[in-house]
C-alpha cells in the first residue's frame, strides 16, 4: 500500500493525515527513550486496565439488568467487582495525575494531552456519581436527595434530574461511559502522537541561549528523543497491568463484598416513625414543607432559589421545569385512589377541597400542634380532640395507606406503564427526619464530610474531598447559598485543573518542588557521569 | 461454575472481612474522615512514594 501517492478526495486526505500522525511504529512502539525507567510511568496503564475492568463488570451488570445484583449472589459479586474496579480506577488515576504533575508533563506541545486527561478525570467523577445514583438502595436515595441541591443551585438540576433513576441509569450505562471511553482514547492517541515527556533540564536553563553553540543544552520537550532506548512491549504491559488489577479486584470483592443498604420506602418510614411521617405529610398538605417552598425547579415560590453573588441566581434563571404541587402529589392524589371504596374518606376529601384556604390552614395548623402529643394504637394515630375538620381522617388514612405499601405505588404512578422517575417519593422522604436520621448514623450528612463517605466501613468517594471540604469552611458553612457558591468555586477549580499548563506559578511548581529529580534520577546521573549531550532531534 | 465458586469464596472470606459493621471514623474538631477513606488516601501516598524510590527493572538498553 502506498502512502506517498497524492491523496484523492476527503477520504484520501484523512487517510494520509492519520498515516502521518500515527505510523505503526509510533502507535505500537517496541522501544522507548531510556529515561522512561521509573515506576511512576506505570500508573497510566494501570488506570487503563482498571477502566477495562470497570467496563467489563459493568457490561455484565447491564446484561442482567439493574435489579439483578440485589437478588442474586452472583450478581452481588459482579457488583462488588464493579465497585472495587472503580475504586482502583480512581486510585491509579489520582496517582497518575500526581506523577504527570510532578513531571510537568504538559511541556513540549503536550498541553492538550494534559487537558484531555484532566477532562477524563472530571468525566470519571460524573460517571461514578451517576453509578451511585443508579444503585436503587438507600445509598442512591440519600446521595440523590443531597446532590439535587447543588445541581439545582447551578441550574443543571432542571434537566439533569438526579432523582429520576431511569435518566441517571441511561447516563451511567451509555452516555457517560461512551464519552469517557472516547476521551481516554483521545488521551492515549495524544500520548502516542507527542511521545513520552522528556526530563526537565538538569539545571535552570540560561537565558537567552540561542547564540550558544551547544544550544539546546537541555532537553527540548518538543524534540524527539534519538538517544539511548530501552525495549518496550505495550501490549505485554497492558496485559500484565490487567492481570494485576483483576487479581486485586477479585481478592477485594471476595474479602469485602459491596454495600447494599436497604432502600427507604414510605411503608418502612410510616411503620418505623409514624409521627414523623404524619408531621411531614401535613406539611405537604398545607404547602409549608421544604419541597413546597423550594423554588425552582419544583415550585414558583417568590424569592426562593440560591444565588452565587448578589442577585445572580442560575436556579431562578432556569425556572420551574419539574413542577410539583406537594398537596396534590403527596397527599390528595394518593388518597383519592383509596377513596373510591371508602365513602368517609371521599367525603373528607370533598370537604377539604370545598373549604376556604384560611379554613384549611386552621385545620392543618391545629392538627400539626396536636401531633406533638400523638400516640399510636394498632398503628393508627391517637390525638387529643380538636377542630381538625377532615384533616385527621385524611392523615389517618394516608398513614394506613403508607403502612400497607399502597402509597409507594401511588407516589410513582403516572399515566405510563413503566415507572422510572422517583422524584416525588424522594422529595417527600427528604422532607421528613427519618431519611436524614438514617444518614446521620452512617456519617453521611454534610457537616460529617458525608459526600466522601460510604455506608458501613467501605471506602467512599475520597476524590470528592475538596468538594465536601468547602461545606466545613465559614462563611460557606452557614451560607444559605452554600450549594450555589461551592458549585461556582468547584467549577473554577476544575477549570484551573484543566488549564494548569497555562497558569503562571502553578505550571512552574514542579520545577520548584524538584520531585522530578527523583523520577529521572538515572537520566541525570548518567548525563552528569558521561557529560553527554542529550539526544534529541526536532520532530518534523 | 466459576461464578458459584467465586460466590462461595466471597461468602467464606466475607465473614472474616465484612465492612458492613459499625462505621469507624476519626474525628478531630471540624475534621472528620472514615478509617476506610484514610486507608485509601494513605495507600495512594505510599504507592506513589514507593514508585518514586523503587528501582525500575529491565535496564536492557539498545541504541
Amino acid at each position: 500500500m502506498s502512502t506517498h501517492a497524492e491523496p484523492v478526495g476527503w477520504t484520501g486526505r484523512v487517510r494520509r493525515a492519520v498515516w502521518e500522525a500515527y505510523p505503526p511504529e509510533r502507535l505500537l512502539p517496541d522501544d522507548q527513550p531510556a529515561y522512561v525507567s521509573s515506576w511512576v510511568y506505570v500508573f497510566g496503564v494501570l488506570t487503563l486496565a482498571s477502566l477495562i475492568s470497570v467496563v467489563s463488570s459493568g457490561i455484565v451488570l447491564v446484561i442482567f439488568g439493574p435489579a439483578w445484583w440485589h437478588v442474586s449472589s452472583v450478581g452481588h459479586f459482579v457488583n462488588s467487582l464493579h465497585l472495587w474496579s472503580a475504586e482502583m480506577f480512581f486510585f491509579f488515576m489520582a496517582v497518575h495525575l500526581w506523577g504527570k504533575f510532578f513531571m510537568a508533563a504538559w511541556r513540549g506541545r503536550r498541553a492538550l494531552t494534559w487537558m484531555v486527561g484532566a477532562i477524563c478525570f472530571l468525566a470519571s467523577i460524573a460517571t461514578a456519581f451517576t453509578g451511585y445514583l443508579s444503585q436503587q438502595n438507600f445509598d442512591s436515595q440519600w446521595i440523590g436527595t443531597q446532590a439535587k441541591d447543588g445541581l439545582n443551585a447551578s441550574g443543571v438540576g432542571a434537566y439533569f434530574n438526579v432523582l429520576n433513576v431511569g435518566q441517571m441509569l441511561v447516563w451511567h450505562v451509555i452516555l457517560l461511559p461512551l464519552a469517557l471511553i472516547l476521551l481516554v482514547s483521545a488521551h492515549i492517541l495524544l500520548v502516542r502522537r507527542r511521545g513520552v515527556c522528556p526530563p526537565l533540564p538538569a539545571a535552570e536553563p540560561r537565558e537567552p541561549a540561542a547564540e550558544d553553540p551547544d544550544y539546546p543544552r537541555s532537553p527540548d520537550p518538543a524534540a524527539e528523543w534519538s538517544g539511548a532506548k530501552r525495549r518496550y512491549d505495550l501490549i505485554k504491559e497492558l496485559v500484565s497491568a490487567l492481570g494485576v488489577v483483576v487479581l486485586v479486584t477479585v481478592v477485594l470483592s471476595a474479602l469485602f463484598s459491596s454495600p447494599d443498604p436497604k432502600a427507604v420506602t414510605a411503608a418502612r418510614w410510616a411503620n418505623a416513625n409514624p409521627a414523623d411521617f404524619l408531621t411531614t405529610a401535613v406539611s405537604e398538605l398545607d404547602r409549608t414543607s421544604g419541597t413546597a417552598t423550594y423554588g425552582p425547579p419544583y415550585t414558583h415560590t417568590p424569592g426562593a432559589g440560591q444565588t452565587i453573588v448578589d442577585s445572580l441566581s442560575l436556579q431562578r434563571l432556569v425556572g420551574v421545569h419539574i413542577p410539583i404541587d406537594t398537596a396534590q402529589a403527596f397527599v390528595l392524589t394518593p388518597l383519592s385512589i383509596g377513596s373510591k371504596n371508602n365513602p368517609p374518606l371521599a367525603k373528607a376529601l370533598a370537604s377539604y377541597s370545598s373549604a376556604s384556604p384560611a379554613q384549611r390552614r386552621a385545620w392543618t395548623s391545629a392538627y400539626t400542634k396536636a401531633l406533638d402529643g400523638v400516640t399510636f394504637r394498632d398503628g393508627a394515630p391517637v390525638i387529643t380532640p380538636g377542630n381538625y375538620g377532615p384533616v385527621a381522617l385524611m392523615m389517618r388514612d394516608l398513614l394506613a395507606q403508607a403502612q400497607s405499601g399502597g402509597l409507594d405505588g401511588a407516589l410513582v404512578a403516572t399515566s405510563h406503564f413503566y415507572q422510572t422517575d422517583y422524584t416525588k417519593p424522594l422529595l417527600f422522604f427528604s422532607d421528613g427526619a427519618y431519611l436524614e436520621n438514617l444518614a446521620a448514623q452512617d456519617n453521611l450528612l454534610g457537616d460529617q464530610w458525608g459526600m466522601m463517605n460510604e455506608t458501613g466501613n467501605y471506602p467512599g468517594q475520597a476524590w470528592l474531598w475538596l468538594y465536601t471540604f468547602w461545606y466545613q469552611v465559614p462563611p460557606l458553612k452557614t451560607s444559605d447559598n452554600a450549594d450555589a457558591q461551592i458549585w461556582a468555586i468547584m467549577a473554577l477549580l476544575s477549570l484551573g485543573l484543566v488549564l494548569v499548563p497555562f497558569l503562571p506559578g502553578v505550571r512552574s511548581l514542579p520545577r520548584h518542588l524538584r520531585v522530578y529529580r527523583v523520577i529521572w534520577r538515572d537520566y541525570y546521573r548518567r548525563a552528569e557521569a558521561t557529560r553527554e549531550s542529550p539526544h534529541f532531534v526536532v520532530r518534523q | 461454575m466459576i461464578g458459584l465458586l467465586a460466590v462461595a469464596c466471597s461468602q467464606l472470606v466475607g465473614a472474616l472481612g465484612s465492612l458492613d459493621g459499625k462505621p469507624r471514623y476519626i474525628h478531630h474538631g471540624w475534621f472528620q474522615i472514615s478509617v476506610a477513606n484514610l486507608v485509601v488516601i494513605v495507600l495512594m501516598i505510599v504507592v506513589f512514594v514507593l514508585a518514586l524510590f523503587l528501582r525500575f527493572p529491565g535496564e536492557r538498553d539498545k541504541r
